[in-house]
């Protein structure tokens, strides 16, 4: 049976992130999600392997930690799961993600489809679906927010700046959806007890012979800080304050 | 010929990128895709903008072909403009060039062979650096370096194979229901603390009294639907850099403030005193917005 794969990212969230006085960055208490865009592209996954006949899977890049991420996903109405499993994972950049998950993509049989998000809610770079395509050589379309499926092609509709475009391609092809293409629906109890038993796949980097050395050095991560003047409003009354504001917004030259 | 290469489907970021790569100091080479492209872009000093001919109306699909034409020329750095169709054609370049990308840099410098840059994480609570060496790839949003005017350009076709596996089914322009925030000189953005979709009318009130145009955050377009997409700023979303920024009833969580930090002015009026949007604010009313609006607005009627 073709497969559908969902390629996903486990990630801290950021939410739970403490930027401390100096700038550094704390996530020892921070938890980890499935990225935000990822969940999806999983149920984008799961309407087009239905349109195919075809199977739902999930694969993703991960180090020990990304173990938890797995039942998760096949709670969400994926048939199966791979997991590469390095630590690497951890410093990984875009070319080695990409090029780790097109040679995982060649072992998995039958693929038809290769669906990721636009981009992870970490880094947000928008590079994995095209450099995957270009490490297979297979079609990319991204940005797409409609797939059908008609005979042996997808088409599929994108959003670019400033039309709709729709493209047709024959599949194998790689596709990276907007968050708007499906809406993620909660996972039922009966979807997360059937999680469980559900086929898991590991890999490890050796069985896939990828450099995992990263081409862009990361240097220094530090907190953002905004600076701004931070004056809030404190007079009695709210009529006073709204007179105060506009004062305000005078002096700045702004109104 | 060694130098840094530019392309861009939009005609402004372009020369924002020419103007970036020339105060590099190295030789400049600018990709189009038309004449009249090339044309737009020719004052803002490339050594030459190469037109590239093929037959094929989806220029993603010229990733590949890009790619061994970089290759061939001995280029030291791609650089792309951060549009859709930018960012796609840089991966499928950085992917086939199996080389190092950074996508939508706060800042870089080219030297030696190296460009340093800066890039947003999580969202845009953090910031981290990232140094690329050799051929490499980087995309840069609007208004990062500002586009000076200089030498004019020699224009030369250049033929280019494309994968034609991707078919042109239909273009539909898409009918702008709002505004460009991103050009917006005061924007008022409304967040979950507005309790319906009815009361929008209440800040089109103050909007229209500022001459402001009205956005908002991503709940309000992708969960409650009340404004288009387009509406929403943060960093899947509008990227604004108003005078004044004013929010109703949002909480500042991180994706949206990254759509917010170029803007001179912030304002936040939320009954919450605790809502991260207060730090990211110049000024703050900590109050009701169903009190406040109607306040503001007469007061800026009869000021």
């Amino acid at each position: 049976m073709s497969k559908v794969i969902a390629c996903y990212k486990w990630v801290i969230d950021e939410a739970d992130m403490k930027i401390n006085q100096d700038l550094s960055i704390d996530v020892r208490n921070a938890k980890s999600k499935v990225s935000d865009y990822d969940r999806n592209a999983i149920e984008a996954a799961v309407q087009v392997a239905k349109m195919l006949g075809g199977k739902a899977v999930a694969l993703t890049f991960g180090t020990s930690k990304a173990k938890q991420s797995i039942k998760d996903v096949l709670s969400r109405g994926l048939d199966e799961s791979f997991w590469l499993n390095a630590e690497e994972a951890a410093n990984a950049d875009n070319a080695v993600t990409a090029n780790v998950l097109a040679a995982a993509i060649k072992k998995i049989e039958d693929v038809s489809l290769i669906i990721c998000a636009e981009g992870a809610s970490d880094t947000y770079a928008r590079q994995t679906a095209p450099r995957i395509g270009a490490a297979l050589d297979l079609p990319v379309i991204t940005s797409v927010t409609n797939i059908a499926i008609q005979g042996e092609d997808l088409i599929a509709v994108r959003k670019l700046q400033d039309c709709l475009e729709t493209v047709k391609v024959k599949l194998p092809a790689v596709v990276a959806v907007l968050p708007e293409i499906y809406k993620v629906p909660i996972p039922s109890l009966k979807a997360v007890l059937a999680a469980g038993k559900k086929p898991v796949t590991e890999y490890k980097p050796e069985e896939l012979g990828i450099d995992l050395t990263p081409l862009a050095k990361a240097g220094q991560l530090k907190g953002y800080f905004m600076k701004r003047k931070n004056i809030i409003l404190d007079q009695e009354d709210s009529a006073t304050k709204a007179i105060e504001l506009v004062k305000y917004l005078k002096k700045e030259g702004v109104i | 010929m060694a130098g840094i290469y530019v392309y861009c489907d939009n005609d402004n970021l372009a020369a924002e990128l020419l103007s970036f790569a020339k105060k590099e100091g190295q030789a400049v080479y600018a990709l189009t895709f038309s004449q009249e492209a090339a044309e737009k872009i020719q004052d803002f000093g490339a050594d030459k903008i190469y037109v590239i001919k093929g037959n094929c109306p989806v220029i993603e699909s010229y990733g590949k072909a890009i790619a061994e034409f970089l290759k061939n020329q001995a280029a030291d750095l791609f650089v792309v403009g951060a549009t859709p169709r930018g960012r796609d054609i840089a991966a499928r370049v950085a992917g086939y060039l199996n080389c190092g990308m950074v996508s939508d840099v706060l800042s870089a410098r080219y030297t030696d062979g190296k460009v340093a840059t800066e890039k947003m994480m999580y969202g845009g609570a953090a910031v981290q650096q990232v140094v690329l060496e050799g051929l490499s790839v980087i995309t840069v949003p609007a208004g990062k370096f500002e586009a000076a005017e200089s030498n004019s350009s020699a224009i030369e076709t250049l033929s280019l194979e494309a994968d034609n596996r991707v078919t042109l089914v239909e273009t539909t322009p898409i009918k702008k229901e709002g505004v460009d925030l991103s050009l917006a000189d005061k924007v008022i953005c409304i967040g979950l603390g507005m309790e319906k979709k009815e009361d929008i009318r209440i800040a089109q009130g103050l909007a229209d009294v500022l001459g402001a145009e009205i956005g908002c955050t991503r709940s309000i377009a992708e969960e409650r639907h009340w404004l288009p997409v387009e509406q929403y700023i943060g960093i899947s979303g509008a990227i604004i850099r108003p005078q004044l920024y004013l929010s109703l009833g949002v909480s500042g969580q991180v994706q949206h403030l990254a759509g917010i930090r170029d803007a001179k002015i912030i304002v936040a009026v939320d009954t919450n005193e605790k809502a991260p949007i207060f730090k990211a604010a110049d000024y703050g009313i900590v109050g009701d917005m169903y009190e406040i609006i109607p306040l503001l607005t007469e007061t800026l009627k009869n000021s």
